[in-house]
């Protein structure tokens, strides 16, 4: 997957990049509104990160840049502005998704991978790994091809290790994966245990390997080695 | 008192005490006046008996109508020409009268003569009664037409004053709008309308600039933080011990913490800013029941026991994401601030809704927690902002909340509308018997 990281913050830019790069994808940076609008003429992305607040412009208007210009790419918002109308007006604006900041990168992975899934695997939404298999538009686990009933939950939960394999995802992560805006509650990560925990036995039981581990005091990891 | 009673009070003191001296002077002058002019006349009378004494007619007893006395005196004649002699002036006698002679000296044909003349004239007594009662008089119908009229006068004066006063009492610097005074042309309320324009478009702008500092601030600060919550993820991808792991894991908590006091109060920033708007009316139990699926999982891991009264179809008018926000912070707070097998009851109607819950004795007064920061436990996890956002948000929209505790019951009360009160506590009582438990 190619993606192109459009943020002004170049420490920021630099995590995204990391982290991107570490999964194999190709990912390019641009620091501005020009930067970007060269970059998205001349070559072409699966995916676009896009900094609302640009120094030279708003994110807005390289939306509608993309739109007139008819370049392809699905389009996820990253902006500190946690308005609704911020949200609701990029979203009009052909963006795919919409993520405020400070986000997780974990959280920047999925929802990218959910965004490609979306639009380029026609008809093909399984996720899976070795005996484990996830088909994200109908919610089905199966392990060794049976189906397990879990919550809606505890697959968000394993689509998101799935998604970010031998990765840490730290309590918070998850507890912001899991309940998104509705995690004012600091003491989740009880919550999280206790859904990794029952995910964990769910596996256990339908003969599944246990791939999840736990890292410390820092929160968990898909381990696939 | 008002100005006016004071004004008026002020007034009648001074007709009261210039009324006395006023009479006493006009009535010494009226004296002075008469008794000098008779003696004028008295005088000219006893001058022309001199003249005729002089020419040698002999005078009548009378002349103008007033006795004449002339007497022949062998002494030499007394140094001033004019005696004048006042008698029964003290209003001793019944007669209201004063007699007044003037005796004349006159050396015709070398001899001295005294030529005497009287008259009598009004005593000061008499004319005292006459200007007592004008007096009176005069004093009454002042004092009657100021009290009649001074209400009308001052409502009228102060008219421009009431209207500032008024102005100044609906002003809201929440509302950002331009304090907004009426014409005067009375000189001490135009310097008080200026000055009051002055100050109060002064504190909006600064209000402005707070403001405005304030929803920076938040912006700038979030990506900073996503800064480092980005390169503490890279750094737990490292290769990393388990005492840096722990360290790692206290930074990550707090910057989370550090994020969610920063929404917070972005949020209640915005709130402040009046930047939701309630558009129409919408299905509030719809709201509460999509949050309690999502709070589901979280009241089963904590093995609380929930039992609700929801009403179907119950509209409120309200922004959609302020109804949101309103219930999640007292979900969330009723299902945090809970104890493990703990139980809360939820009721919604038309007239609000009630959340009582299990939980911790309050250490705190429950209206205190409403401030912001105000925490039932410091050491506790939570930022200290929900309730201050749930009572902004009823500010906002004109709801009344209310928080008690009650027979070890955390009872948070929001009321739609003032007028219909909520169920009292006997109702709610009776109203478990027909619940509908949900146990999860």
């Amino acid at each position: 997957m190619k993606i192109l990281a459009i943020e002004d913050n170049k420490e920021l830019a630099s995590s995204i990049y990391d982290y991107l790069a570490h999964e194999n994808y190709i990912c390019e940076l641009a620091y501005s509104a020009s930067e970007a609008r060269e970059k998205l003429l001349f070559y072409s992305y699966d995916c676009i990160v896009l900094d609302i607040m640009l120094p030279d412009g708003n994110g807005l208007e390289l939306l509608n840049f993309m739109k007139s210009e008819h370049i392809s790419g699905s389009i996820l918002i990253v902006s500190a502005k946690g308005a609704l109308d911020d949200k609701i007006q990029g979203l009009e604006s052909g963006a795919d998704d919409y993520l405020t900041k400070p986000f997780h990168l974990p959280e920047l992975h999925a929802r990218l991978r959910a965004i490609h899934r979306r639009k380029n695997l026609e008809g093909n939404n399984i996720v899976s790994f070795k005996e484990i298999a996830l088909n994200t538009n109908t919610f089905e686990l199966k392990i060794h091809g049976k189906d397990l009933d879990t919550t809606r939950k505890e697959f968000e939960l394993l689509l998101y290790f799935l998604v970010n394999k031998n990765r840490v995802l730290s309590r918070q992560a998850i507890a912001n994966h899991l309940w998104g805006d509705y995690t004012d509650n600091l003491s989740n990560v009880d919550f999280v245990y206790q859904h990794v925990k029952n995910l964990r036995k769910k596996i256990n039981q339908a003969g599944g390997a246990d791939y999840i581990d736990t890292i410390y005091g820092l929160g968990y990891k898909f381990n696939t080695h | 008192m008002k100005l006016a009673d004071k004004f008026t009070l002020w007034f009648l003191g001074i007709i009261l005490l210039v009324t006395p001296i006023s009479m006493f002077t006009t009535l010494s002058n009226i004296r002075s006046r008469i008794d000098n002019s008779e003696i004028e006349r008295l005088k000219a009378v006893n001058n022309e008996v001199a003249e005729q004494l002089r020419d040698g007619i002999a005078p009548d007893k009378y002349s103008q109508g007033r006795p004449i006395i002339i007497l022949k005196i062998d002494k030499a004649l007394p140094k001033s020409e004019v005696q004048v002699e006042k008698q029964r002036c003290d209003g001793a006698t019944a007669l209201n009268e004063c007699r007044i002679t003037v005796s004349s000296y006159y050396s015709i044909n070398e001899t001295n003569y005294q030529v005497s003349s009287y008259n009598y004239v009004t005593q000061s007594a008499h004319i005292l009664k006459g200007m007592l009662f004008t007096a009176i008089l005069k004093t009454m119908i002042i004092a009657l037409i100021v009290l009649l009229t001074v209400r009308w006068v001052s409502k009228k004066i102060l008219s421009p004053f009431n209207q500032t006063l008024n102005s100044i009492q609906k002003f809201n610097i929440k509302k950002k709008q331009p304090l907004a005074l009426a014409e005067t042309n009375t000189k001490e309320f135009q310097a008080l309308n200026q000055f009051l324009k002055k100050m109060a478009d002064k504190a909006v702008i600064e209000y402005g600039l707070v403001k405005e500092f304030s929803e920076n601030a938040s912006h700038e600060l979030q990506t900073p933080l996503a800064v480092l919550r980005s390169k503490l993820e890279l750094l737990t991808e490292t290769d990393i011990q388990v005492n840096q792991a722990s360290l790692i894991a206290d930074m990550q908590n707090a910057i989370e913490k550090l994020s969610r006091i920063n929404h917070s109060l972005l949020l209640l920033t915005k709130l402040e800013n009046q930047e939701f708007e309630a558009t129409s009316e919408i299905n509030f139990t719809n709201y509460v029941q999509e949050l309690l699926a999502i709070y589901e999982d979280r009241i089963a891991i904590k093995e609380l026991t929930l039992t609700s009264n929801i009403d179907e179809q119950v509209y409120v008018k309200i922004n959609p994401t302020l109804a949101d926000m309103l219930f999640d912070n007292l979900l969330s707070n009723a299902i945090r601030h809970n104890v493990r097998n703990g139980t809360i009851h939820l009721r919604l109607n038309k007239r609000g809704i009630v959340i009582s819950n299990t939980g911790p004795f309050p250490v705190f007064p429950t209206e205190e927690l409403f401030q912001r920061f105000k925490k039932s436990n410091q050491c506790n996890n939570s930022v200290g902002l929900g309730l201050s956002i749930v009572k902004r948000i009823c500010e906002l929209n004109n709801f009344k909340v209310t928080y008690i505790y009650e027979d070890n019951l955390h009872i948070l009360k929001v009321i739609f509308s003032e007028d219909q009160s909520i169920g009292e506590d006997k109702e709610e009582k009776e109203g478990y018997t027909d619940n509908q438990i949900v146990t999860i």
